[in-house]
């Protein structure tokens, strides 16, 4: 009998449907697989499991039993675990006392503290993790920490297990012995979902694939019945939205800046590219495959442990954002509210920040001039209405973001780097911020664009890097195709 | 629109308290609406008042400074001791010995207050503990540096009476002294005076200077101010010097005064600092104050402790009153932000 059955669940958040009438049967023994792109649904789909979201339509049946009201501590009692990407543990309390957190065996409020330990070491030992329960969590590697949320599970009996991209962070040993754990829970007849970018773990491990994209569930079937070529053109088959440009200019025969051997701790490896002057340079790869990393040596906001840079011909060591903005390189980051804007602030503030030694006169600021530069950039970066005494927090997505683009616009910078320039941002504002960065290459600025979304980076790249596991795992220029992208970027390790 | 509403009353809320009070104070307190005692609040409030607006660049980037207060009393017995020094006074004479004193309480106030932010700002340690251990280092070096005791007044029979009474009054001159005003008794303290000067200060460097704009974004978003290039670590040393050169110059007055230094001078006055920022609209959260509401926030507890002090209320029941004031102008903050749907965020 099918152990959770999910119809037409469908989850919409303001302004995007994030699942759209998506089916998915689970069965018990069974490993199965949801794979997509960045922004498919795939967690939004495993927090409806875990009753941490409730779907706005659809049905969920448990055993034959409809579900009437999820919530989390519902979900857990009827026996599923999700182990999310960022885990959910204590880290100053131990291993014991974060696998029975919630549940702890006891009598009259007194804990049960050697039957607690007991267990937990023989839970921790069935999946071959033989440490000392009563060790803080906080000392433990990644991996042991996942094994301890699994035993978790262990010990509450649970009957569907799903991991939220449980590799992403693990070293090749560490996956083998989790695998190894998801083989014998699967024995065991426990059914576990999982979410994984690595396309030869899925086939190894899963059962049956789920493919999403953009909501939807595209394909479902055997894991068996389908090729690797097939899974990916699966995954991102879908209309380009964003015409591809024909470039309305010519890159420079020499780089600006270069990128030789960069290496930082685990999440950059020995990374080497160029860019021109007069070119967009698409950075592709998943998240998590060093492209923000990248960007922030660039930025000068973290310094690299080996490998150098040269602008302009001369070496370039940033040892600050400020640094950097002298030098003519901006960063334009991904998380706008919490790194791009003061959101306290006016949009004539922000907009002049970068900027403001050029509109003061010993360290007094010319209102005058200031207005006067500001509302100059507003208009320019087509923030609406340009009223530039109003406070950023009060504006959409669009117009913060729009806003962020005036305030680097302003820095007349020569190499300009854009991290998700258009996340969670609408149709219009996108249409107009791909104008504007087109418009920068044309005036011969050097560009470069880190995307997620296939679509936009293909639309907007005349090159195109591709990273995967803090590596360049290749460069794309004509053509440039989704499928030649994701290859890279999923490329077996 | 709902924006410019809500900076209304955070604006002007408390300037209507403060109107609001004295009105009050007008009618129930015999003598309170006169020249004469407006003058008297404006003495007692200075002190305060100077701290206030050191503590309100500091909580305007986020942080907070409780040293100030025991900063205020090492200044003040090193301010002390140096006026009253036979050799600095035979060097550079009475006038000159109150310059050089003066100088060094400001010196004094500035290094503290540059090593409180140097240490949060480069070595990441948050200001509430290195300020606190400040507060409790500056306080110590004050009782060591007298052995417990006020430095000042000489005792009859000293070999350098004279000078050290000249000196003292020297600086009396700056720390107690009166401008006349014609038709008035008393004159305007002086005092009140630097507050005053200093309040036109702090407001054009928070509102017309890089250096006031790139104190509003460390406090508003500290990593997006880094990331626009804004040098957040210097414009942290340089709040929190203000913070302890405000407190310098506080002890300078203090010690002026007086006429002497205490070694416990200045206790607790940094949580009234705080408490006039916070009435005066200053955030904890960072990005909100300014020095007209850190000069209203010092007066509205100067008028309300004046008031009591005139109907003959007991100095107990004044501390009772003074939180409740503090609770109060925290709740109408929260309630003007709730009433209009938390704009900012």
């Amino acid at each position: 009998m099918t152990l959770l059955t999910l119809r037409g669940i469908t989850k919409r958040y303001p302004g995007v449907t994030a699942l759209d009438a998506v089916d998915l049967d689970i069965d018990p023994g069974t490993v199965h697989a949801l794979v997509g792109e960045n922004g498919a649904g795939k967690s939004t789909l495993l927090k409806i499991v875990a009753g941490a979201e409730r779907p706005d339509a659809g049905v969920m049946t448990w055993k034959g039993q409809t579900i009437a009201a999820p919530t989390p501590r519902e979900a857990l009692l009827r026996g599923v675990t999700v182990i999310y990407q960022e885990l959910m543990l204590a880290p100053n309390l131990s291993a014991a006392a974060n696998i029975y957190l919630g549940t702890e065996p006891g009598h009259r409020g007194l804990l049960d503290a050697s039957a607690m330990r007991h267990r937990a070491a023989s839970a921790l030992a069935d999946l071959g993790l033989v440490i000392d329960p009563d060790q803080p969590v906080g000392e433990l590697s990644v991996a042991q920490r996942q094994l301890v949320e699994l035993a978790r599970a262990l010990v509450r009996d649970a009957q569907l297990v799903a991991l939220d991209e449980p590799t992403a962070t693990l070293t090749a040993h560490e996956v083998a012995h989790l695998v190894a754990q998801i083989e014998w829970l699967r024995a065991k007849g426990i059914a576990v979902v999982f979410v994984s970018h690595r396309l030869d773990e899925i086939r190894r491990l899963a059962d049956s694939i789920t493919v999403l994209r953009d909501g939807h569930r595209v394909w479902t079937g055997p894991a068996a019945g389908i090729d690797e070529r097939t899974l990916i053109r699966t995954m991102v088959g879908r209309d380009v939205v964003f015409e591809r440009c024909p470039p309305n200019r010519k890159a420079d025969a020499e780089p600006v800046l270069s990128v030789r051997g960069v290496s930082r701790g685990r999440a950059l490896r020995d990374v080497s590219f160029d860019v021109k002057r007069g070119e967009i340079l698409g950075l592709g790869g998943l998240v998590g495959a060093g492209r923000s990393e990248v960007a922030r040596v660039l930025a000068g906001i973290d310094r690299p442990d080996a490998g150098s840079l040269t602008l302009r011909g001369q070496a370039y060591r940033p040892r600050s954002p400020a640094d950097a903005i002298r030098a003519g390189v901006v960063y334009f980051p991904e998380d706008r509210k919490r790194q791009g804007l003061v959101l306290g602030m006016r949009i004539r503030e922000n907009v002049t920040l970068p900027v403001l030694s050029r509109v003061s006169r010993g360290g007094l600021l010319q209102a005058g001039a200031e207005r006067h530069l500001a509302q100059t950039a507003a208009t320019r970066a087509d923030v609406r209405p340009p009223d530039i005494e109003r406070l950023a927090g009060t504006l959409s997505g669009g117009n913060q973001q729009k806003v962020v683009l005036a305030k680097w616009l302003l820095t007349e910078a020569e190499v300009l780097i854009f991290d998700e320039p258009t996340r969670g941002v609408d149709i219009g504002a996108k249409t107009e911020i791909h104008r504007q960065i087109r418009a920068l290459a044309d005036a011969g600025k050097a560009v470069l664009v880190i995307s997620s979304e296939l679509p936009e980076l293909i639309a907007l790249a005349d090159r195109a890097v591709v990273m995967r596991e803090g590596r360049v795992q290749g460069e794309l220029s004509e053509p440039l195709t989704p499928e030649a992208v994701m290859a890279l970027a999923f490329r077996s390790a | 629109m709902i924006a410019h509403t809500r900076s209304w009353m955070t604006r002007y809320g408390v300037l209507a308290a403060l109107i609001a009070m004295s009105v009050v104070a007008t009618i129930v307190a015999p003598g309170f609406f006169s020249l004469a005692n407006a003058s008297t609040i404006l003495l007692h409030v200075s002190i305060n008042g100077i701290l206030t607006l050191g503590m309100t660049f500091v909580i305007i980037t986020a942080g907070i400074d409780l040293s100030v207060g025991s900063l205020l009393g090492l200044a003040g017995v090193l301010v002390a001791g140096a006026l009253t020094a036979p050799g600095l006074i035979a060097v550079v004479g009475v006038g000159g010995a109150a310059v050089v004193a003066t100088l060094i309480g400001l010196a004094v106030g500035a290094a503290v207050g540059i090593a409180n932010g140097a240490l949060t700002a480069y070595l990441s340690i948050n200001p509430f503990i290195v300020t606190l251990a400040m507060m409790t280092v500056a306080r110590g070096a004050a009782r060591l540096v007298t052995g417990g005791v006020p430095i000042g007044f000489p005792p009859m029979g000293d070999p350098h009476f004279h000078d050290k009474v000249a000196a003292l009054d020297a600086l009396h001159a700056f720390g107690g002294g009166r401008i006349p005003i014609p038709g008035t008794a008393q004159g305007f303290p002086v005092p009140a005076l630097v507050m005053l000067a200093l309040v036109f200060l702090s407001a054009l460097i928070l509102d017309r200077t890089r250096f006031g704009r790139y104190v509003y974004a460390v406090g508003g978003n500290e990593e997006a101010a880094r990331l626009s290039g804004v040098p957040v670590r210097g414009v942290k040393v340089g709040v929190y010097a203000i913070a302890g050169a405000c407190a310098g110059l506080a002890g300078v007055l203090m010690v002026g005064q007086l006429r002497s230094g205490g070694p416990d001078a200045g206790l607790l006055y940094e949580l009234n600092a705080i408490a006039a920022a916070v009435i005066g609209g200053a955030s904890l959260m960072g990005g909100i104050g300014s020095a007209w509401g850190a000069l209203t926030g010092a007066l509205l507890i100067g008028v309300l402790n004046n008031a009591l002090d005139l109907m003959g209320v007991q100095a107990f029941w004044q501390e009772i009153a003074k939180g409740a004031i503090i609770l109060l102008a925290v709740l109408f903050d929260v309630w003007t932000k709730q009433r209009n749907g938390g704009t900012t965020q």
